[in-house]
């Protein structure tokens, strides 16, 4: 007869809790110890794969940014790049450099997010309302060039971009930059502190468990592989532009805040060679086609998204809608073996401090 | 090693005809019973890295076909793998003694939204649905518009009379 | 008017919030709470726990999955209790109106008070909402 441990019960990190996202993991608990984690994925499941079946390429580039609502820019862009690789069209050299201003905006956007729920998971309530407070500035101007605060009503869309950059815009944009490394000297501060005693030594993830278990991102980057897609597989005008990429090793959760930041930076002088490079003239507002027809063949295209590394394998046969859409999110592979990785052997006050720390969209995960 | 190299290492070790669409993507296609070796052969090249695994379904020709699309950290180029399988009881060998728990979670979730067994794979329950009891819901012949029209619209309702297709 | 009505006018200065959102709520609910659009000079706060709330906003598309969760938690709430449904996707489906797995209509399920339109609603709104809701308890208490 086995004993029967009386502190092993089954704890349940709901959907509910204040501290979570949507989506649920079942640990199996000895003490204050976690033996081992379930994740139960499948609150925001929609079938966005087939719900793209049915729609044409306009209403197409609509729908995908809401694939992960808080990178909707870079899900817009990387639809349009499967569309235009199967079109073989020629996009104006204004409006690449457009795409790759709004999508580092929305990067810096996205990281914003991270750092403020990490800050919430942990209790660090300054942290919070100070990143999304500095985040409602690029919204701003969000709405100014594209209409929408959150989801910019297909912006980004097959054949350059919807219309062009208002007057304003230029100057607006290299206010809110200064605004944006005002914030980053703050999170420098508050790293040295409060940040640096709740995280270092958390949720510890090894190079060679990150590349096995398929983390991409800033989350492999904080592991020590340094890769980057925009580096890598270098799509629109990346080639000409000069960043860097940060590398940590440690892989800790205090690893990832760091390299988070860092990345906030390298995209601050990136948005900054655009501005300076993007060539004049007027770009003419996108004419809606009505041969809509999506020529035949097949793609797969890769992006880095904040997350990591987002692909979309795109299958037409010459009707106006695609055959197939498959759209590989990083949050799928970061949930679940990650995650549950991890927690095996974490105590159970430091769960939100490590699910935070990995920057978890549920939409992107479930679809 | 860069991409002409491996087409041509793949023609000499198993005669498939792998070819280059631009820069950084290699495309083939193989056979059911090859698609191991090669997978294995492509993993002992360098590519570590297993980006997705997708199936595209074909009810005119009744096949599934599958498609993984593998990265090389070290080389950085892309190579994407098809082969073909039945449709009416899709089965096949699952990649898990090669990529581990990466191509497990993909496997799982086109299990359930396609219903395609592979074998070796240990865990396959569902994945994103819950007490869910009719056919897998991403195949061809499931009409979603029909379905939501049956289930959720009421036809007695004014409000709802103009979604009725 | 009762003296219970008019004890509960004097009580009623201020609602607890229960939040359950989807993903689309939560990034435009959360820059309520944040510094620009502040909710607590009007003395909303988010509680952790159903028991202590009045308000449950629910905002975004919910599976059949969440709305199961959605229901326990309506259940928990102690009257008065207000339900304010957010964004497009809770009055007819919104942009998700073909998909298998999306709830067409939040009325059909649980008994919803106000209707915020938007997609997501702008914080503006979200305020309005709340703003009416203040009215429509004390019309609640007069019965």
């Amino acid at each position: 007869m086995s004993e029967k441990n009386p502190t092993a019960y089954e704890l349940l990190f709901g959907p509910a809790h204040p501290g979570s996202g949507n989506f649920s993991v079942r640990l199996k608990v000895e003490g204050e110890e976690v033996t081992s984690a379930r994740a139960d994925p499948g609150y925001l499941h929609r079938g966005f794969e087939k719900l793209m079946e049915y729609r044409n390429r306009m209403q197409n580039s609509i729908l995908s940014d809401r694939v992960c609502v808080f990178e909707a820019l870079n899900w817009n862009l990387i639809h349009a790049q499967a569309v235009d690789e199967l079109t073989g069209e020629d996009i104006p050299e204004k409006a690449r450099y457009i795409r790759v201003l709004m999508a580092e905006l929305s990067r810096i956007q996205s990281h914003l997010i991270w750092y403020g729920a990490t800050s919430m998971g942990l209790g660090f309530d300054t942290g919070f309302k100070v990143a999304f407070g500095y985040r409602d500035y690029i919204l701003d101007i969000f709405e100014l060039v594209t209409g929408g605060r959150v989801y910019p009503a297909g912006y980004i869309c097959p054949g350059g971009v919807r219309r062009d950059l208002p007057d304003s815009a230029k100057d607006k944009i290299r206010g809110v930059l200064g605004k944006t490394r005002e914030m980053l000297r703050k999170c420098e501060s508050f790293e040295k502190t409060t940040l640096q005693y709740r995280t270092k030594g958390v949720g510890i993830l090894d190079r060679g468990d990150a590349l096995r278990l398929g983390a991409t991102g800033p989350i492999a980057r904080a592991s020590g592989v340094s890769s980057d897609v925009r580096s890598d597989d270098p799509y629109e005008i990346y080639p000409e532009l000069d960043f860097e990429i940060p590398v940590r090793d440690e892989g800790d959760a205090y690893a990832r805040c760091i390299v988070g930041r860092q990345e906030i930076r390298e995209s601050i002088k990136i948005v900054e060679q655009v501005l300076e490079r993007m060539p004049e003239g007027k770009l003419d507002p996108i004419k809606p086609k009505l041969a809509n027809k999506i020529p035949e063949g097949e793609v797969y295209v890769r992006n880095e998204i904040a997350r990591g590394e987002a692909g979309i394998y795109m299958k037409s046969i010459g009707e106006e809608s695609p055959y197939r859409c498959k759209i590989r999110g990083p949050s799928l592979l970061h949930m679940i073996p990650v995650l549950e990785h991890l927690l095996k052997g974490a105590q159970i006050a430091d769960v939100p401090a490590i699910y935070w720390s990995l920057n978890i969209c549920p939409a992107d995960m479930d679809r | 090693m860069n991409e002409m190299d491996l087409i041509d290492g793949l023609e000499l070790e198993f005669g498939v005809n792998a070819e280059k669409q631009r820069d950084r993507r290699v495309w083939l296609t193989v056979e059911g019973g090859a698609l191991m070796d090669v997978l294995r052969y492509l993993f002992d090249k360098g590519l570590e890295h297993l980006s997705a695994i997708s199936v595209t379904d074909y009810p005119g020709d009744g096949v599934y076909e599958l498609t993984y699309h593998l990265w090389s950290y070290a080389d950085n180029f892309l190579v994407t793998v098809k082969t073909k399988t039945s449709r009416d009881k899709p089965a096949i060998e699952s990649a898990t003694p090669i990529w581990g728990e990466s191509a497990q979670i993909h496997e799982r979730e086109l299990h359930e939204l396609f219903g395609v067994t592979f074998k070796g794979n240990m865990d396959l329950t569902p994945l994103f649905l819950e007490e869910w009891d009719g056919p897998p819901p991403f195949r061809k012949d499931f009409d979603w518009r029909k379905y939501v029209n049956e289930k959720y619209y009421n036809k007695e309702n004014e409000r709802e009379k103009p979604y009725s297709i | 008017m009762t003296g219970k009505a008019k004890k509960l006018r004097k009580l009623i200065k201020s609602i607890w919030v229960f939040n359950w959102f989807n993903s689309c709520g939560f990034t435009e609910l959360v820059p309520v709470v944040g510094s620009r659009w502040d909710m607590e000079r009007f003395g909303m706060i988010v509680t952790g726990t159903p028991r202590h709330a009045d308000v449950l906003f629910i905002a975004g598309y919910q599976t059949p999955k969440s709305l199961k969760r959605a229901k326990r938690i309506f259940e928990q709430m102690a009257e008065p209790k207000v339900i304010v449904a957010l964004g497009a996707c809770t009055m007819t489906g919104g942009m998700y109106w073909d998909s298998y797995n999306t709830i067409k209509k939040l009325e059909d399920y649980l008994p919803v008070n106000i209707y915020v339109p938007g997609c997501p609603p702008r914080p503006e709104a979200v305020f309005e909402a709340c703003e009416k809701i203040f009215e429509h308890v004390l019309e609640m208490k007069d019965e």
